[in-house]
């Protein structure tokens, strides 16, 4: 069964971020390997939102993304803090590779888009994303950790990711229709 | 020697207050955690004081939607592990919210003092 959340979560990270490998492993993540995927998934929002705080048409948008580079800054800050203090050294896998390269292929897709086109882009993106952590988080990470700490920090964090989808939502529906 | 009785008087009468409002006047805690306020909902007397702690991982505001003057509150950012007091004044009900996060709401009831 965990080999089976494993394997969906790569699929969603290929999923919702176009160009990315197709991988597949047979037990779920390890904590190391847990730690380098939450600082990968929170770094490829951070990068689209500071494209987002310079580019966005809508202040709407503009607002979000501001509040996405500062929370997903505070996260990972977090993080961090806390895989130094248990001594965890961050591992690159096929999940945290994927997301780096998710994240670059979002920003590569979003920098040419001008107006409307980009808030309505950047937005549509956010909404996948968020849904698809907050999968990740519910079906693979949070059951896969093991260090009592570790596992906290990402129930704690849930929650942020949930608001930040409704948020999405929000801003997403009240921007005009795609032509 | 009028005068020194006036200031004496006074200053009886201002310690009295002091020692009177804060006899009655209680404290209440909203917590701020999982991207809410806890209880969402809330009824104090005027004098009372609230304080917000954020729990969270990311900043938070208390901020109400009534921006008058001489009733409303705003708490500006309040930092994960901080907190922020407000001495409840103007009676009246105020709906409030995180400026940061549009999904999170809550109400604060100012009822006259005691």
């Amino acid at each position: 069964m965990k080999s089976a959340h494993w394997l969906l979560l790569a699929a969603l990270a290929v999923f919702a971020f176009a160009g990315a490998p197709a991988w597949a492993q047979s037990s779920g993540p390890t904590d190391p390997q847990i730690a380098a995927i939450v600082v990968a998934a929170n770094q490829a929002d951070i990068d689209a939102g500071k494209l987002a705080e310079s580019k966005a048409h809508s202040q709407d948008v503009k607002a979000f993304a501001q509040q996405m580079v500062k929370d997903h800054t505070a996260v990972n800050k977090t993080a961090v803090d806390l895989v130094n203090k248990l001594g965890v050294k961050p591992e690159t896998n096929p999940t945290s590779d994927s997301l780096k390269q998710g994240g670059a292929a979002n920003i590569a897709n979003l920098k040419p888009l001008q107006g409307a086109k980009f808030d309505r882009a950047y937005i549509d993106h956010e909404v996948t994303y968020h849904q698809n952590v907050i999968d990740a988080l519910d079906k693979t990470l949070i059951p896969s950790a093991q260090n009592a700490e570790l596992k906290a920090l990402l129930v704690k964090v849930r929650p942020a990711f949930v608001a930040h989808l409704e948020h999405a939502k929000m801003v997403q529906s009240s921007l005009p229709q795609a032509q | 020697m009028k005068r020194v009785r006036h200031a004496a008087l006074r200053m009886c009468t201002s310690l009295l207050w002091i020692v009177a409002t804060s006899s009655f006047a209680n404290t209440y805690v909203v917590t701020i955690e999982q991207m809410r306020f806890n209880p969402p909902a809330l009824t104090v007397h005027r004098g009372d004081e609230i304080v917000w702690v954020n729990k969270d991982l990311v900043a938070h505001t208390a901020s109400s939607d009534t921006k008058a003057p001489d009733a409303g509150f705003d708490s500006q950012s309040i930092a994960p592990d901080a907190s922020w007091r407000y001495r409840a004044s103007t009676p009246g009900r105020y709906t409030y919210r995180c400026i940061f996060h549009p999904t999170m709401h809550g109400t604060l009831t100012i009822e006259p003092a005691r």
